[in-house]
């Protein structure tokens, strides 16, 4: 055992939480002055009384809001405006998805006035941190019955525990445009509960946002499946270097199957052996990835016929530009597979 | 003056059995009423004072005054559980803010207290040394368990089994702590805090092992079923939550049915608070809310009358104590009536012979109240110690 804790000893820390000191007492007996002792007031404080409930005292001033990945940044920073400071620690080089903030991360979490999740199981780290519930917000809990489950989960038993699986649902949730719109609603509900002296600025906010969220949707919806054109009706087979565009593929028709690549890493040839397998039973001519991939993984493909674009989902801080940026042009990156 | 306290001390010295059943007889007198005034008074301050402090606790119908002592002291048994879901529930009122507590399990003597981080707001706990808690497995203990285990930040508990031959029951969980509470002087103190999710651990409902898919689990796996693996029972569960070995710590179910044994219910006014005890009034609610401050003064009234008649008998016990202690000093005086004619014919005046005998019933009396004050003294010192054997546990 190490680390000896400062405190002082119990039983005088027993008698001044009673308000009758020991000492005092004593010093009162020595005095014989018993009437003293039956008529002294126990009115000492032990500090309980003179707490202040923490819990709903919504500070004015700036809204701290910590968020979990790059989208409710977007969102909070859209809605928010000059009204809430984001904290978003996670390093421009990690996925947001599967990063691990350090204890000082998760105490800076902690000390935020609102916590804004993902939900869907996004930020893996979240189930395993001690967060405070009342601070959090599910972002997507609005549709948590519209969650996807991940259709690839190894399943095991041992013990009198039973069957269960270790994977969760698809989380890129944002993709869905319509979700992405439910996402912001959450956020900006979340904002009047805590600032309702700003509530107009916060909707007017989510007004403009909501216009542009829309946009994409009706950008996307113009030359994929949900399309009434009769050139969209039969769209191009596609495959997904990562399982990430689940929601992507549902709200939009899209003929869609995934392998699991990275954009930077040139797939090996059991990689390329499962492609191959897949391609037998689903014909794609499209790779949708991440990130711009390596020449030496989009030659190969182009070998098999399948061309490559980029269709960013933006979890984390792009390069350049914003949410909105990167999504304007990965809409018209996937247009081109439909052309 | 002098010499005439040396005589009656004298006197007090030589006939030591005689004077120390007066003294004890008078102190007796003394201490029983004030002393027990001293401790309702305590009692009614160490119940009152946290109830107060705490609107509104909601847990499985039952006894609400087993519910309340529980969710406020840690220290007696621990109530029926309810579901994970009520807590849920009330924060999705939109009426106030819900704290779930599970206090089922310990580390030697002190409760394991799993929870979310807004208990520690809510009780205005602050971290002295160390830090909060911030993932699974992290524990911060209360000063008194620090002082009484020896432990600080850096330090490890492990939780205790609830019993050494159930061998399929809970199994210890190894805990660092990674801070220590600054006194409250509240059942704080004595508690080790967790989060609610490493509660869940503790009583099996998570737990950590390698990743079953993977080659180094090879020798764990009993057979493959396409996606699906089935394990021995040689696959060795972690009894301690490390950075290393987190990311396999799991849960098995729907956490909305994980146990928790009360929840503290902070409203957000006075008309959250009523609407809200409006909906668990339902005859078939499986829940019951309770108003701690209510509970503890039903509880209180029965202290108040057992007093009231504690009082009364140590009065008339002390009435009799006192007239046979009277008695004693004048049969006393009769007995010595020899002695006193004695100092008269040396030379000694009569008003100092007088004052020789009043000093040694003064003394008598002095030496009773002093110790009487000094026993009073002590239960106020060890109120809390007593209150909590008495009462709470």
């Amino acid at each position: 055992m190490v680390g000896k804790t400062p405190v002082r000893s119990g039983s005088l820390e027993i008698a001044e939480s009673t308000g009758l000191g020991l000492r005092s007492a004593l010093a009162g007996a020595l005095i014989g002055s018993l009437l003293s002792v039956m008529l002294s007031p126990l009115t000492g404080c032990n500090g309980e009384g003179q707490k202040q409930a923490a819990i709903g005292s919504a500070a004015r001033g700036t809204l701290t809001v910590a968020v979990v990945n790059y989208p409710l940044q977007y969102f909070a920073e859209r809605i928010g405006g000059d009204q809430v400071r984001v904290y978003f620690p996670a390093p421009a080089d990690e996925d947001p998805a599967f990063w691990i903030p350090t204890a000082d991360e998760v105490a800076a979490y902690q000390a935020a006035d609102l916590i804004l999740l993902n939900g869907a199981t996004y930020a893996k780290w979240v189930p395993k941190a001690s967060l405070p519930s009342s601070k959090l917000v599910n972002t997507s809990a609005g549709f948590s019955d519209w969650y996807l489950q991940m259709d690839d989960a190894v399943t095991h038993s041992h013990g009198p525990g039973g069957e269960h699986a270790h994977t969760g649902t698809a989380f890129t949730t944002w993709l869905d445009f319509t979700q992405a719109v439910a996402q912001a609603q959450a956020v900006r509900d979340a904002f009047v509960r805590q600032r309702p002296d700003h509530a107009e600025v916060f909707r007017a906010n989510f007004v403009a946002l909501e216009t542009d969220l829309s946009a994409l949707d009706r950008q996307l919806n113009e030359f994929t499946n949900l399309s009434d054109s009769a050139a969209a009706q039969d769209g191009p087979t596609l495959v997904a270097s990562h399982p990430v565009y689940q929601y992507l593929a549902r709200r939009y028709g899209l003929d869609l199957q995934a392998v699991m690549w990275e954009p930077d890493t040139v797939p090996d040839l059991s990689q390329w052996n499962a492609l191959d397998q897949l391609l037998a039973s689903h014909p794609a001519r499209w790779m949708i990835w991440e990130g711009e991939p390596l020449s030496a993984s989009t030659a190969q493909l182009a070998e098999r016929d399948i061309g490559s674009l980029v269709f960013d989902p933006c979890g984390n801080r792009p390069a350049s530009g914003d949410f909105l940026s990167v999504m304007r042009q990965n809409i018209v990156n996937l247009r081109v597979a439909f052309d | 003056m002098k010499h005439v306290l040396y005589l009656a001390w004298r006197y007090l010295a030589h006939h030591r059995v005689k004077t120390t059943i007066l003294v004890i007889a008078i102190m007796l007198i003394v201490f029983l009423p004030v002393g027990l005034r001293v401790l309702v008074k305590q009692s009614e301050r160490e119940l009152t004072t946290r109830a107060m402090a705490t609107p509104l606790i909601v847990g499985a119908k039952g006894s609400p005054l087993e519910l309340v002592l529980n969710s406020l002291y840690f220290e007696s048994e621990s109530p029926p559980y309810l579901n994970h879901g009520e807590v849920t529930r009330v924060t999705d009122s939109g009426l106030a803010t819900a704290i779930p507590l599970h206090t089922r399990f310990r580390v030697r003597q002190h409760p394991i207290v799993g929870t979310s981080l807004d208990y520690f707001a809510f009780r205005g706990l602050a971290v002295a040394a160390g830090r909060q808690l911030a993932v699974l497995g992290d524990c911060v203990v209360g000063a008194e368990v620090a002082a009484d285990l020896d432990i600080g930040p850096g330090d490890f508990v492990v939780s205790s089994p609830e019993s050494v031959f159930d061998l399929a029951g809970v199994y210890p969980l190894k805990m660092p702590v990674v801070g220590v509470l600054a006194h409250s002087h509240t059942p704080d103190d004595r508690a080790v805090f967790v989060d609610l999710k490493t509660a869940w651990v503790i009583a099996g409902l998570g737990h950590g092992h390698l990743d079953m898919s993977t080659p180094e689990a090879a020798p764990g796996v009993l057979r493959r079923e396409g996606s699906k693996v089935i394990a021995n029972a040689s696959v060795m569960q972690y009894n301690e939550i490390t950075a290393e070995n987190i990311d396999d710590f799991h849960f098995h179910g729907d956490t909305s049915n994980f146990p928790v044994t009360a929840i503290i219910v902070v409203p957000h006014d006075e008309k959250a608070s009523a609407l809200l005890q409006g909906r668990y009034l339902g005859e078939a609610e499986q829940v019951q809310i309770a108003r701690p401050a209510e509970v503890m003064d039903d509880l209180l009234q029965t202290i108040l009358t057992v007093q009231t008649y504690v009082v009364t008998a140590v009065i008339v016990v002390g009435l009799a104590t006192l007239a046979t202690a009277t008695l004693v000093f004048l049969l006393s005086l009769r007995l010595r009536r020899r002695e006193i004619v004695t100092m008269v014919k040396i030379g000694g005046a009569m008003g100092r012979v007088t004052a020789v005998l009043a000093a040694e019933i003064l003394g008598v009396l002095v030496i009773g109240v002093l110790l009487a004050g000094i026993l009073t003294a002590l239960t106020a010192a060890y109120g809390s110690t007593i209150i909590r054997a008495l009462i709470l546990s």
